[in-house]
């Protein structure tokens, strides 16, 4: 099983961090949906604390993965170039910036907040924003946009792998199993 | 605590002796002092202490009305029940510590009411400064005699709207109004 990618072929690692990322940005969106949600008080105010670990954990994903990329490139789209290739990278960029932007504009909110961001709930991150009122109201209205982005972005992603899937030309199979079957 | 302190209150009127006679002034203890808070969180409460910095009182009990109280709190050195809270109530949101780190009460007006009194004043926050109400109690310390009034126990308890001083950070998740709890142990000059 081959760690690195191929020009025809995931590597295990490049599928782990999909994969992880995936799970990991599920799990987000689930718990920013409840926080948004629910009555704080102190029986729940560690959902906060697992927010803001896992978003950060989220960046350190994304940040490695991009490092991984450039250190073993991924292989070339299945398929002919055609706009749906063109849309496919367009939107690969689009998550990226999402999932880079997404933790950095939550960080910065609660950097502006004056509360220390915790990791893990043991160590404080430093703050990346001063602490205002105006920037806190900025920085989450951005976070919430960059949010429902992502939200639509996932929905598309995901169809499009199952009608590529469904068509027959195995690109969700090939981020499953690293190849196409053939 | 208090409740093995004989409760003279202001009816300490009625127990004769050489204090009587004048106004007194008292030193605060201040390790022995605390401001004490508390608001709900949800469900929940928040609870804390503000530093007393700077208590002059003056205690007349022949005329309760000359009675005067001046409170400083240092606002820097809050404390809350979890570490989050105390962060909050120090920022700029609520108690904007840096910009303002003292809070202020003194009394414009002393009434006698049942075995305590009602101390009007003036409370700033935030350098905000706004009327309000404080129930006084007065108790005789642990270890004093009846009748010495050397050293006492002041507590004035109240409530207030933290928005009617601008501290109104994190109001969807805590409430309005705060209950405030100033325990004074004060020792006579001289």
């Amino acid at each position: 099983m081959a760690l690195r990618n191929t020009p025809d072929s995931f590597g295990l690692v490049t599928r782990l961090l999909h994969w992880t990322t995936a799970l990991l940005v599920i799990v987000m969106l689930s718990l920013g949906l409840r926080i948004a949600d629910m009555e704080p008080g102190l029986a729940n105010l560690w959902l906060y604390g697992l927010h803001k670990t896992l978003g950060l954990t989220v960046l350190g994903l994304i940040l490695v993965r991009i490092g991984w990329h450039i250190a073993s490139p991924v292989p070339r789209p299945i398929g002919g170039p055609g706009w749906d290739h063109l849309a496919a990278r367009a939107g690969h960029i689009a998550f990226y910036l999402l999932l880079i932007g997404i933790p950095l504009s939550g960080w910065a909110g609660s950097s502006a907040t004056g509360i220390d961001v915790m990791f893990a709930d043991r160590w404080v991150v430093p703050p990346i924003a001063a602490v205002s009122e105006a920037g806190e109201a900025f920085w989450f209205r951005l976070h919430d946009i960059q949010t429902k982005l992502l939200i639509g972005l996932i929905i598309v992603h995901g169809l499009a792998a199952l009608k590529r899937e469904t068509a027959g030309d195995g690109t969700l199979t090939r981020m499953i199993r690293g190849r196409t079957k053939d | 605590m208090a409740r093995t302190i004989l409760s003279t209150l202001f009816a300490a009127l009625l127990i004769p002796g050489p204090l009587m006679a004048a106004p007194v002034a008292y030193l605060l203890d201040r390790a022995a002092s605390t401001v004490a808070f508390e608001t709900a969180f949800g469900p929940d409460l928040i609870t804390g202490t503000i530093p007393l910095d700077i208590a002059d009182l003056t205690l007349d009990f022949d005329s309760v009305a000359n009675c005067t109280v001046a409170v400083q709190l240092d606002v820097s050195g809050a404390e809350a029940s979890f570490p989050f809270a105390a962060q909050a109530l120090k920022g700029p949101k609520v108690l904007d510590a840096v910009a303002h780190p003292k809070m202020v009460f003194k009394s414009t007006a002393v009434k006698a009411r049942g075995d305590g009194a009602i101390v009007a004043g003036n409370l700033t926050i935030r350098g905000v400064t706004r009327p309000v109400q404080l129930a006084a109690e007065i108790f005789r310390q642990k270890g004093t005699v009846e009748g010495d009034r050397s050293r006492l126990t002041v507590r004035l308890t109240g409530k207030i709207n933290r928005s009617d001083f601008g501290a109104t950070g994190w109001s969807d998740m805590v409430d309005d109004a705060v209950r405030i709890i100033i325990t004074a142990r004060i020792e006579a000059k001289g």
